[in-house]
């Protein structure tokens, strides 16, 4: 199926090839995608069995006079995540754990909750269901309490059985959107373009998606459902065809992860993030490559480390002159985050981020990417993005 | 409460009062903050009187056995017993072997007091019954004197022994009670009884506590179901002997004078029923706690907790205070502690209030606390039962029947639910706040471990009677007889031993929520080291006052 005629000529596109080509190097050098780590796809029937081995432990527990207890894996401890450069932060083999006791009083009840979610989990992927972390929390909302609980539990268990959360019949509500040159299959066969003027909702399943098809240069992740909204309304994906272009709405949920992973894997075209020039947005853009404490166990499933930084750099504020009127100041807080990620060991081996990042510190100001719009209503689109891909503007 | 005819054999009671009021401010001399420490026999040997008919004549002994620690000073204590019994119109006689008489602090003489009176049958059974109680609350505070009370009626024999049992592996991990001390108030004196040449403060502590500790019940939810008082007076004695009018209970009458109820939802009624010749330790004053609607509703226990209110009175002076401003202060406080509390009602309501509070709050966050373990079992239970039952594989389901011997899965839910609880509630005891007894022992083995589930198991029979009860032990001479009931021992199965009793008073110095004290090292010597330290807290807080 051929694509409507758009886009720049394809001389403009001759330092992203050139880029395409280094990262495909690269890759090759390094023996190809790393080793997946942590989690693996599993069969239904495994994790059925993974369920009942521990329900034996419990009983087997029981059985002796002891107290059963879940050893649990801390996932959300930098003593048990380390960085690597091709990876990016994921858990280490033998980490610290922690005991959930049923002994207890303080944890006898999320003793009980996994065992509970376990019960739901062993029924979705017995009966071939699905459902999502917020159906689960309204089975019995009174019992969780929040949405919170159940979803540090869901995490818990799929650490614990070592099976991504997929496996587990487990959906995450998806709120990113895709935009571009692009289409698919779903599972169920349902067939999905993403070049209609409005975008497309990321797929809650992932992992079901076949026949992925795209000549698109380049992968933008945008931050902000604004700032995608906005480049849609300028037929940016025209424009610049052939592109993609996927928004995580902020901080990105799994699904959107999932996809950007799916799409680098796929592909293996350049990705750029396209986030304020603020340590929030640093943060999210390291999410989309480094990837989350949080889901640490999941990172080989999840990180991009090819994604490059191609705005709003701090930089880019002197040098474009953007008035220093819409210029922002960091609080206090956007200061701690910023010496926080400063301290975070994927820094080290990004220079030229890290020089932005001072940039930032020193300046103590913040911009977003609206403050482009003081230089003109469509320079983002019109000028800033365009000159950016087409003469490297990345780091 | 039956009114009970007060005998001359209560005369006993006169007297072992004033002999242990004499007795430890004697030894507060000697050493400040012993405690006292001895044996003492009363024995009450009754024949049919040859002058009256149906009348026993009644010897009454009271005597030490054995070293008694401390300072009583006999020759002292005989010259002023005899003025305070100046007209008591039985024969009494007293002996004593001064010729081994010591100042040291090791032994004291051997004395012997005896009186003789003549009783009707069912007013000496009455009596004695009235002595028993008696002796059942003072050991309660004063741990370390053993009684052995005796009768003897025309030759048919029996003896009970009120002490606190050896320390051992008999030992529970949570079978006391843990006090929560209120705050002390001053008691202001009406002007009628001031004018009786009180020199000094009377001080109100109440002490409040739930008996069963409810950890120990933690698989059943308790709910409050009587309110035990029991009145103390300087020295710990205690200030009301049933057979007494009763003015001084006149005033908790109202169950409400003292302790607004409502506030903790329960409904109290005074309790009528109280029978002196029972096997319970009487209280001085007794509420029944009754069912509200949603009580109903939950699985409650029908038995329920009690709640124990100890209202000591202490005296303090700036000077010196003499046994006999003591005696006195006993005595005011037998006959005028309604009008002294009513004249500080409104201290006194606080005070205790707050305590009870305090208590209450405990044993609400401890039902909240169990409910939430019932809950969590509950589901986890569920949780199980759901994969075990929903799935396909018949040697998993296999071996989980195998594995708790069930034959299905009834069964095995049973079994499933029963290992929770039985592996949670053993745990759940180990963060019972009786800290000191966690530190005291390390990680035990299983073996040692169900030892003490067993003994567990039997102090929990031994706490299901009413509060305050104190154990005893009884050597029974022969079958009943006529006239006197034979006294009959505690129920085994409802007995506390004295030393739980009693090491429910001494921890009255402790908090129920932190340990008093971290102590360290195992064995059951320590426990004895700790119960000492425990009840030398009390000694000194019981002091009846400065020394010059």
């Amino acid at each position: 199926m051929a694509f409507a005629p758009s886009g720049p000529e394809a001389s403009f596109f001759e330092v992203l090839d050139q880029h395409r080509a280094s990262l495909l190097a690269t890759l090759r050098r390094g023996g190809g995608e790393p080793a997946g780590g942590g989690t693996r796809l599993a069969s239904s029937s495994e994790v059925l069995a993974s369920i009942e081995n521990i329900i034996q432990d419990v009983i087997t527990s029981l059985a002796r006079n002891e107290a059963p207890a879940f050893t649990i894996d801390n996932r959300s401890s930098w003593e048990n995540i380390k960085f690597e450069d091709s990876v990016g932060l994921h858990m280490i083999s033998h980490c610290t754990t922690r005991k959930i006791k049923s002994d207890s009083p303080k944890s006898v009840k999320n003793f009980a909750l996994i065992l509970k979610i376990l019960s739901t989990i062993y029924k979705l992927v017995q009966s071939n269901t699905y459902a999502t972390k917020r159906d689960i929390y309204y089975t019995d909302s009174q019992l969780f309490g929040n949405q919170t609980v159940v979803d540090n539990i869901i995490n818990d268990i799929s650490c614990m059985l070592k099976v991504p959360r997929r496996s587990l019949h487990i959906l995450s509500t998806s709120k990113g959107l895709i935009a571009g040159n692009l289409r698919y299959i779903e599972e169920d066969g349902t067939k999905v373009n993403c070049t209609c003027a409005t975008a497309v909702p990321v797929s809650s399943n992932i992992q079901g998606i076949r026949n992925l098809i795209t000549d698109a240069k380049f992968l933008l992740i945008v931050e902000k459902d604004a700032t995608f909204q906005r480049l849609l309304d300028d037929n940016f994906c025209n424009k610049m065809s052939p592109c993609i272009m996927v928004t995580g709405k902020g901080v990105p949920d799994l699904n959107t992860r999932l996809l950007v992973k799916k799409l680098w894997d796929t592909f293996h075209i350049p990705v750029f993030s396209l986030v304020d020039a603020d340590p929030h947005g640093i943060e999210i853009m390291c999410i989309y490559k480094y990837g989350s404490m949080a889901m640490s166990f999941e990172a080989h499933n999840l990180t991009v480390p090819a994604i490059r930084w191609l705005g709003l750099l701090p930089s880019d504020i002197k040098r474009l002159n953007i008035p220093k009127s819409t210029l922002i100041p960091m609080t206090k807080r956007d200061q701690m985050k910023l010496d926080s990620i400063l301290k975070r060991p994927y820094v080290t081996c990004q220079p030229f981020w890290r020089k932005e990042m001072e940039i930032m510190g020193d300046s103590k100001m913040k911009a977003e990417i609206q403050a482009l719009t003081f230089l003109s209503s469509d320079y983002l689109s019109r000028v800033y993005l365009p000159n950016k891909l087409k003469f490297g503007g990345w780091i | 409460m039956e009114k009970e005819t007060a005998g001359k054999i209560l005369t006993g009671s006169t007297i072992l009062k004033y002999l242990i009021i004499h007795w430890k401010c004697e030894t507060a001399e000697v050493s400040k903050g012993a405690l006292l420490e001895g044996q003492l026999v009363i024995s009450i040997e009754a024949l049919n009187s040859k002058h009256q008919a149906n009348t026993l004549h009644c010897v009454t002994t009271i005597a030490s056995a054995g070293s008694i620690y401390g300072g009583l000073v006999l020759k002292k204590f005989l010259k002023e017993i005899q003025s305070i019994l100046h007209g008591f119109s039985a024969k009494l006689n007293w002996t004593s072997e001064e010729a081994s008489y010591s100042q040291d602090t090791s032994g004291v003489t051997p004395f012997q007091m005896i009186f003789e009176v003549d009783e009707k049958p069912k007013t000496l059974m009455t009596d004695c019954l009235i002595i028993k109680n008696f002796l059942h609350k003072i050991i309660i505070v004063l741990p370390k004197i053993r009684f052995n009370f005796s009768v003897k009626v025309n030759g048919i024999f029996s003896m009970e022994i009120f002490d606190a049992p050896k320390f051992g592996t008999t030992e529970l991990l949570c079978s006391r009670i843990h006090p929560v001390l209120g705050h002390p108030v001053v008691l202001f004196i009406p002007d009628d009884v001031a004018g009786m040449g009180l020199l000094g403060e009377l001080i109100l502590t109440p002490a409040a506590a739930l008996c069963p500790c409810p950890k120990v019940f933690s698989n059943q939810l308790n709910r409050i179901s009587s309110i035990s008082i029991f009145l103390y007076g300087p020295l710990g004695l205690p200030l009301i002997l049933p057979s007494q009018e009763q003015p001084t209970a006149a005033i908790f009458k109202d169950t409400s004078y003292f302790i607004d109820w409502k506030k903790y939802h329960l409904c109290v009624v005074p309790n009528l029923d109280l029978n002196l010749d029972g096997d319970l330790v009487l209280p001085d004053v007794s509420y029944q706690v009754e069912s509200s609607e949603g009580d109903q509703s939950q699985n409650m226990d029908p038995q329920g907790q009690t709640l124990l209110l100890f209202l000591f009175v202490d005296f303090h002076s700036r000077f010196p205070v003499q046994q006999m401003e003591l005696w006195g202060v006993q005595t005011l406080l037998t006959t005028h502690l309604s009008a002294i509390f009513m004249e500080s009602h409104s201290a006194v309501q606080d005070s205790i209030q707050i305590t009870v509070g305090q208590v209450l709050e405990h044993h609400h966050q401890a039902v909240k606390a169990h409910q939430k373990l019932q809950a969590s079992l509950s589901v986890a239970v569920n949780s199980i039962m759901s994969i075990m039952t929903g799935s396909t594989s018949s040697s998993f389901r296999k071996i989980c029947l195998q594995t708790l011997q069930a034959t299905d899965t009834q069964e095995f839910r049973t079994k499933l639910h029963k290992s929770f609880h039985e592996t949670t509630q053993h745990r759940f005891l180990h963060h019972c706040s009786c800290e000191v007894k966690q530190q005291l022992l390390p990680e035990r083995d299983d073996a040692e471990q169900s030892t003490e589930d067993a003994h567990e198991n039997s102090s929990l029979e031994l706490l299901a009677g009413t509060s305050g009860q104190v154990g005893n032990k009884r050597l029974k001479g022969s079958s009943l007889h006529q006239g006197v009931e034979e006294t009959r021992a505690f129920r085994s199965a409802g007995a506390l031993s004295p030393s739980e009793a009693a090491r429910r008073r001494a921890e009255a110095t402790v908090s129920p929520l932190t340990p008093s004290r971290s102590r360290t090292g195992p064995g059951s010597g320590l426990e004895d080291a700790l119960w000492l330290q425990e009840v030398s807290n009390l000694s000194e807080w019981l002091s009846p006052g400065p020394r010059p």
